[in-house]
């Protein structure tokens, strides 16, 4: 079994705690990546940096300038964990001029030399790019004096994606939910890096092999975070009760995992990308089904592992394993759901617009009494998501709703007066706003449940488990008066409420400067 | 490898220093998005920069109309009195005329620019050259006696805000006052900086004191970092000793927060330790190994990776138990298990919100070595 599985054995942190470790020690590094969105992109060369620093033995050489090696040991997917091994050509004028294919083939034998990779990957540059060195030449003219694996990606700054690609990939999801027979169409996220990146393993890297039965491949990174091990245990667990085994994770293994993937039958591919996993399909024949990100809740869930079983014939097996699995997680609930039946909620939301199936998880999976749903399609907005687009996705959510003959209100974009009477009117207001409530909101004794819902985006059974679990013990912990006393106390003054932010970018700080920066890159990015 | 920005960081370190300019990049959306994301984190409110966004369009049929368009918009949006044009490595090599589109547009804000193709120079190059093209915007004014100007700052320094008020509350003792401080001043400080009578120069910044020089007569030093009770010391005895203010040094009270920790500082004498960093690495070191009584294994303030890789392997195998340097080493540290203190750009994983920390002056060397110990006698907390 590949080493990251081992390391997976291990006993560590549960996956509550590492959701709330993941929320501290990483959340603060990328709430400023987050923000920055508001004012720019970041590189496409950032996106493959990233997949390759999850690649064991693998070592980036940048083929341009010294800046782009220094800007890029800090991904934006990693602001938490710099990139120490990344080597770079160090392109000058000279090489602009005369071209930099002598720098770079100098460049991968001292990176050969100094690092001793298993896997060396070349990635251009806008000046790379433009001056047009032949990368593929370099490498074929090496080949016989490197005995590692060296492989290119494109990653050309000036080729990235373009500004309507969120809507472009929001609205394409948000049609496709009306039919649930047919799913959205993969999008083509080019110039992200990452899908560029990860084509590249596919068409360079991997080798024909005997296939292992009943194997699976799963799309998954992010070794540096702390859930990274607990998502990809529960994974291999509940494979691992259909008779499937896990052959490898991709990109995050070592690099002789990855030749190996072929070697499975079936790839699950996880990003909205499938670009890489086509290109597996013509190599090497290995088929693939998508796991979509709104694929949430036991029902869910479990139609995607049966779905994936039957690539395999392995349709019965999968039946029954997700039947004891949902049996045996609606035991674990059993004493939360009851508790939670005595009480009446609303949700105070910004998901349930990108994802209507949250929905069932609160109403079905853990039996709460919803009373209101209040949308906050303020994220929308900040993403120039345009106004057909969020109208689509509410409807989604009204009809899932009529659909189970549930008796919810669903408000959009309610008033603060609106929301106060809301709170009134029930045991619990939830909220999932990451951060404390804006000045719209007020503070209304919520409770916020924004870091421990993300377990309920798990491929598994397991998160929604402890999801409940943990909302119950917080609503015996604090009764609402408690809450209501917190909020009316006079003495309490968040000092982050002190400033004043922009009411369509919350929190981004009302800034004549800020508003004008991300005016202008509203208005220039498209 | 050079563990080097390039030109085009160095000159938007310099340009974003004009505190109430907006710095406008002529690049594609990565180089703007860098230069942002390594100064955001030290200041998250204070956002005033865009992007041409150069895409594959631009390079087909060239920038120039992108950078007209981005100028006008920027013109009636943002409320500032000075656009600073950045020309990265995109429009340099696809030959965009950056003077004439600045040239030809009459905007109500004056407009500078610069060239800064990351592979036509250093982060130094791109910080001395930026600094020339702002030099324009100064004008002959009246002298004010007994004041200088600090030129080599940067806005996303660590510590900057700290140190200088430092160093400013340091000079006030001998009489001196600081005119302007380069680059982390207004524009209109900037136009007034001529008015000092000498020009300090801490590392970088020396082609621009050199111009001030020629065109306004002013005479330049190139001095240490200010760091530890001897560092300042000497610093401000050069300095009031060229502008003829005398001072009586009395050290006794900044001496006094020692006391409290001596037992600590007579432990910690001959523990060896290892700086890495640019101009200010040196100075630093001077300060622990003449003044705390380290001793210092290894120092490298070169900036090449070169010497970094080679700084790395030597403090692998010494007996190195500090590390001085950046963000950038926290790996190494971890792997040595001992402690890293940030001084040096560029620190992504620790802030400086409270301009009472220094690290510079006579107040900063007491800061610095409370730093030091807590360092040390927090190692291995979790």
């Amino acid at each position: 079994m590949e080493r990251q599985l081992q390391d997976s054995s291990r006993k560590g942190p549960s996956l509550l705690q590492s959701t709330f470790r993941e929320r501290a020690f990483n959340g603060i590094y990328e709430v400023v990546a987050r923000q920055n969105h508001f004012y720019g992109i970041n590189c496409k060369l950032s996106g493959s940096v990233y997949v390759v620093s999850e690649i064991e033995g693998a070592v980036p050489l940048v083929h341009g300038s010294c800046g782009c090696a220094f800007h890029h040991r800090l991904s934006p997917r990693k602001l938490f964990s710099p990139i120490s091994d990344l080597a770079c050509t160090e392109m000058d004028e000279t090489d602009v001029i005369r071209g930099g294919e002598e720098k770079l083939r100098a460049g991968i034998i001292d990176v050969y030399q100094r690092y001793d990779p298993a896997l060396i990957v070349i990635l251009p540059t806008c000046v790379s790019g433009l001056i047009g060195d032949d990368i593929p030449g370099v490498i074929e003219s090496l080949r016989s004096k490197i005995s590692c694996d060296i492989l290119h990606a494109p990653s050309e700054g000036f080729s990235h994606r373009d500004g309507d690609s969120v809507e472009v990939s929001l609205k394409n999801a948000a049609k496709s939910m009306k039919c649930s027979s047919a799913p959205p169409t993969a999008q083509d996220l080019r110039g992200c890096g990452h899908e560029e990146m990860m084509f590249a393993l596919a068409d360079q890297l991997m080798e024909e092999q005997d296939v292992i039965e009943n194997s699976v491949n799963l799309e998954a990174f992010g070794r540096h975070t702390y859930r990274f091990w607990n998502d990809v245990e529960e994974m291999r667990r509940i494979l691992g009760k259909i008779g499937v085994e896990l052959n490898t994770t991709v990109p995050t293994t070592s690099v002789d995992a990855i030749k190996r993937a072929p070697s499975a039958p079936l790839n699950i591919v996880v990003t909205r990308n499938t670009r890489w996993a086509d290109r597996m399909k013509e190599r090497f024949g290995t088929d693939y089904v998508k796991k979509w990100y709104f694929y949430v809740g036991f029902d869910k869930v479990g139609k995607f592992f049966i779905e994936m079983a039957s690539k395999l014939g392995l349709e019965g097996e999968a039946e029954d394993a997700i039947r004891r699995e949902r049996k045996r997680a609606l035991g674990d609930l059993s004493e939360s759901r009851r508790l939670f039946k005595s009480y009446s909620f609303a949700i105070s939301t910004q998901s349930f617009l990108f994802n209507p199936n949250l929905l069932s998880v609160y109403t079905e999976d853990l039996q709460m009494p919803l009373r209101w749903i209040l949308i906050d399609s303020q994220p929308m907005k900040s993403m120039k998501i345009s106004r057909d687009t969020v109208e689509m996705m509410t409807g989604n959510l009204i009809d899932i709703a009529e659909k189970q003959d549930m008796e919810i209100e669903i408000l959009v974009d309610p008033s603060s007066e609106k929301m106060a009477r809301v709170a009134k009117g029930v045991d619990w207001l939830l909220t999932d706003r990451t951060g404390p409530p804006s000045e719209k909101e007020g503070d209304l004794g919520m409770m916020n449940i924004a870091t421990a819902s993300n377990l309920i985006h798990q491929t598994g059974f397991c998160g929604i488990v402890e999801f409940g679990k943990h909302l119950a013990w917080k609503l015996q912990r604090r009764t609402k008066k408690d809450a209501q006393k917190d909020a009316s106390n006079p003495h309490r003054k968040l000092i982050v409420s002190r400033f004043d932010y922009e009411e369509d970018c919350y929190p981004m700080i009302k800034d004549p400067m800020c508003s004008s920066s991300r005016r202008m890159w509203s208005e220039i990015w498209c | 490898m050079r563990m080097d920005g390039g030109k085009f960081f160095g000159a938007y370190r310099a340009f974003s220093g004009i505190r109430d300019a907006v710095v406008l990049n002529h690049v594609p959306v990565g180089c703007n998005w860098g230069a942002g994301m390594f100064r955001t984190i030290s200041d998250q409110a204070d956002v005033r920069q865009a992007c041409t966004v150069m895409h594959e369009r631009e390079i087909v049929f060239g920038g120039e109309e992108s950078l007209r368009r981005a100028l006008l918009r920027a013109d009636e949006l943002y409320d500032a009195p000075l656009f600073l044009v950045i020309a990265g490595d995109v429009p340099s090599i696809i030959g965009d005329d950056v003077a004439g589109i600045v040239d030809e547009l009459s905007l109500e804000k004056e407009v500078l620019w610069t060239e800064a193709a990351g592979f036509s120079g250093s982060m130094r190059s791109g910080y001395e050259e930026a600094l020339l093209r702002l030099a324009p915007l100064m004008s002959g004014c009246d002298t004010t006696e007994g004041s200088i100007n600090l030129i080599g700052f940067c806005p996303d320094d660590f510590k900057v805000e700290s140190d200088v008020k430092e160093i400013k509350r340091s000079m006030k003792r001998a009489g001196i006052e600081v005119n302007c401080v380069i680059s982390n001043c207004s524009s209109e400080e900037f136009k007034k900086a001529p008015a000092a009578e000498l020009n300090v120069v801490f590392g970088q910044g020396t082609d621009l004191a050199k111009l001030m020089k020629e065109e306004f007569g002013i005479p330049y030093t190139e001095l240490d970092y200010p760091y530890g009770i001897e560092g300042t010391e000497k610093f401000i005895e050069y300095v009031s000793e060229s502008l003829g203010t005398g001072w009586d040094a009395d050290l006794e009270h900044e001496i006094e927060p020692f006391k409290k920790v001596y037992l600590y500082l007579h432990e910690l004498c001959k523990t060896p330790v290892s700086i890495i960093g640019d101009f200010h690495a040196g100075p630093l070191a001077e300060f622990l190994a003449a003044e705390l009584g380290f001793e210092v294994e290894h120092l490298s303030s070169s900036g090449s990776d070169l010497d970094r890789q080679r700084f790395e392997q030597e403090v692998r195998g010494s007996d190195t138990m500090m590390i001085f340097g950046s963000s950038f080493e926290r790996d190494l540290a971890r792997e040595l298990e001992v402690p890293l203190v940030r001084f040096n750009y560029p620190v992504f994983d620790q802030v400086s919100i409270y301009d009472n920390a220094p690290y510079a002056g006579f107040g900063g060397a007491a800061f610095l070595t409370e730093t030091i110990i807590n360092a040390i006698m927090g190692l291995g907390d979790f």
